[in-house]
């Protein structure tokens, strides 16, 4: 077999090596640093979860014994909790929780926002105060809703004192059934300046001749969103989900800021990406646990990242 | 003029002024100051959605709001309650335990964070954009791969990729050095960015190219002197949204940088908080510091982070 011959598929006959000369002059300092930095160590984490670890240095093959491990530890699946649905249920359970409440609410608040805000004067500015959040550091956000929920300083609190439910004033964090939800609405105050965004975007490019002649046909507010908006803003949909997903899954900093890098007390609201950092960084270190963690991470948002890539 | 209603604004020809009120979406330039005016004042239902909407955006930035005037009060005043305006006293005695805060001083660790940002962002910024133009433009056999992993990463989370740098960076002497946490920022987002500026590139004409080329202009040369001037809105954009993300990133500094001198910002805050009373002041002055150059950034090149964060997603 010629040297010509391997290249036969992609190249054809006669090589442009002047090409492939400029092709890989351009590319290989930027897919290097990938290939070291984000591709191998991916492949390092997959093939190493199907070894013992001691500390950071790989021992011998166990096959799925690790993952059958990581899936019966309570710290990750807590069957037992699951079953009567009491928290701690596991970073797994937890995770899927935030995930389900949190993408269908900050996508419906975005594009109701982004409706509202459509055609306002001054909504450049409102837009600004709903987004100013995704700009800020996510551990702020979670040092933000500490202080939200403080008993004495936080403001969630004064509202309740302020509409006369004294009795349910508390530090919501520290309370193991509802912590995490408190928590939920604080990543969705934050997505949905994310949502309001795009769908402000995808809005813009709708053709107000079009609502305009809806309207002259007598469709009132919810036939012109139903028949003219909604199938224009609908592509649009499918990514905030996605985005949001992606997200969610890789949630830590404002966990890790509310609660510590156990995910609060007894782990009520712990996440994955909270379970990966503590089986990796914190004595006793976990490798093999830490990679599986993070694997079940992306095997969750692979399938949403096919889909993009699909559309293309 | 049958069929119309006498006051129809469309039918008139004779350039009169408008006996109707223009519609919504007219340009404010065709119109004189006194209709501009007077459109500008809602009536019922949208004076409503005007008082919703104002109300819905005032609720968004309240918990922000309270950071800002908890990093300006003393503590017993916080702990009143920072939304109480009488006997307000200012200080910004927090700020400046903030700046020699002693388990990572705000003074150093922004810096920190700043020597990690600026040239991450710059050289993720030029690479990116170099594999990004041969992936627009050129066929190559391993293309379909090199795309399905772009996409692999971009889903993937940051903690996948941990365990694999931290014995990369422990091995080779990287481990808690500003170029240590650079690097592994660069190759991280160069998923990102590649298939960004990839889309971008795909929009553009190649003609200017193809006309430089019979020119007898190289590669090189085209690359930068079309390549780069015509994408400078997509790079501007990319470095804008890189830089918030680097500069308000948490996961990998905190797994790379240890020592109490390399601290980034970020990293520091939760630290703040201390044991038992949470000294609300400091933290909150902490994070001022911090969020205050993502969103200065922000509310300066507003266009190319909007435009960016749509493109990224929609494209």
């Amino acid at each position: 077999m010629s040297s010509t011959d391997l290249f036969e598929g992609g190249f054809g006959a006669d090589v442009d090596w002047e090409k492939t000369k400029a092709i890989l002059i351009f590319m290989a300092p930027g897919l290097t640093l990938f290939g070291i930095f984000s591709v191998g160590p991916m492949v390092y984490s997959a093939w190493g979860s199907f070894y013992v670890w001691d500390a950071f240095t790989v021992q011998q093959f166990v096959g799925l014994d690790q993952w059958v491990a990581t899936f019966t530890d309570d710290a990750i699946i807590n069957w037992s909790n699951l079953a009567s649905f009491t928290y701690p249920m596991g970073a797994l359970p937890q995770n899927l929780i935030w995930m389900v409440i949190h993408v269908p609410l900050s996508t419906v608040l975005g594009l109701g926002l982004a409706l509202l805000f459509a055609d306002l004067r001054g909504r450049r500015i409102l837009r600004s105060m709903v987004f100013l959040g995704f700009t800020t550091p996510t551990v702020v956000i979670g040092l933000v809703l500490l202080f939200v929920y403080d008993p004495q300083a936080g403001v969630f609190n004064e509202i309740l004192r302020t509409i006369g439910l004294e009795g349910q004033v508390r530090n919501w964090l520290q309370e193991p059934q509802i912590a995490i939800y408190a928590l939920i609405a604080g990543g969705v105050w934050v997505q949905t300046g994310f949502s309001m965004l795009v769908y402000s975007s995808a809005l813009a490019g709708i053709d107000p001749s079009l609502l305009e002649s809806a309207r002259i046909d007598g469709a009132g507010p919810f036939r012109r969103f139903k028949d003219v908006i909604w199938p224009l803003v609908k592509p649009v949909t499918a990514v905030v989900v996605i985005m949001s997903t992606i997200w969610v899954i890789r949630i830590f900093a404002i966990v890790y800021a509310a609660g510590g890098p156990s995910g609060g007390p007894n782990g009520v609201f712990s996440v994955l990406g909270l379970e990966v950092y503590q089986a990796a960084f914190s004595i006793p270190i976990e490798y093999g646990k830490a990679m599986v963690i993070a694997l079940v991470e992306l095997i969750i948002t692979l399938p949403m990242a096919w889909y993009i890539a699909r559309m293309d | 003029m049958t069929g119309h209603s006498p006051d129809d604004h469309d039918a008139r020809t004779d350039g009169g002024t408008r006996t109707r009120d223009p519609p919504e979406t007219a340009p404010d330039d065709f119109q004189d100051t006194g209709t501009r005016l007077v459109s500008k004042i809602p009536t019922g239902a949208r004076a409503v959605r005007y008082a919703v909407a104002v109300g819905i955006a005032v609720l968004w930035v309240v918990p922000l709001l309270g950071l800002l005037m908890a990093s300006v009060r003393p503590l017993e005043q916080i702990i009143q309650g920072w939304w109480h305006i009488e006997g307000m006293t200012v200080t910004f005695q927090n700020y400046a335990e903030a700046w020699t805060f002693k388990s990572g001083p705000m003074r150093q660790a922004l810096f920190n964070t700043a020597i990690v940002t600026i040239p991450s962002v710059l050289a993720v910024t030029l690479l990116g954009t170099m594999v990004a133009y041969p992936f627009a433009r050129f066929d190559f056999p391993v293309k379909t791969g090199l795309f399905f992993l772009l996409i692999v990463v971009m889903a993937a989370p940051p903690e996948l990729v941990a365990m694999g740098n931290y014995n990369t960076l422990r091995a080779t002497g990287l481990f808690d050095t500003y170029m240590g946490l650079i690097l592994v920022h660069i190759g991280w987002g160069m998923g990102w960015v590649v298939m960004f500026l990839r889309n971008y590139l795909l929009g553009l004409p190649e003609e200017l190219e193809e006309a430089a080329r019979i020119d007898g202009a190289s590669r090189y040369q085209i690359f930068k002197s079309i390549v780069l001037p015509y994408s400078m809105p997509a790079l501007v954009s990319v470095a804008v949204i890189q830089f918030t993300w680097v500069w308000n990133s948490f996961f990998f500094p905190l797994v790379f940088m240890r020592s109490t001198d390399k601290k980034l910002a970020p990293q520091v805050l939760p630290l703040m908080k201390g044991r038992l009373q949470i000294d609300w002041g400091l933290v909150a002055a902490g994070s001022v510091l911090t969020m205050i150059v993502p969103i200065v950034l922000f509310l300066v090149l507003q266009k190319y982070y909007k435009r960016g964060m749509v493109a990224a997603v929609a494209d």
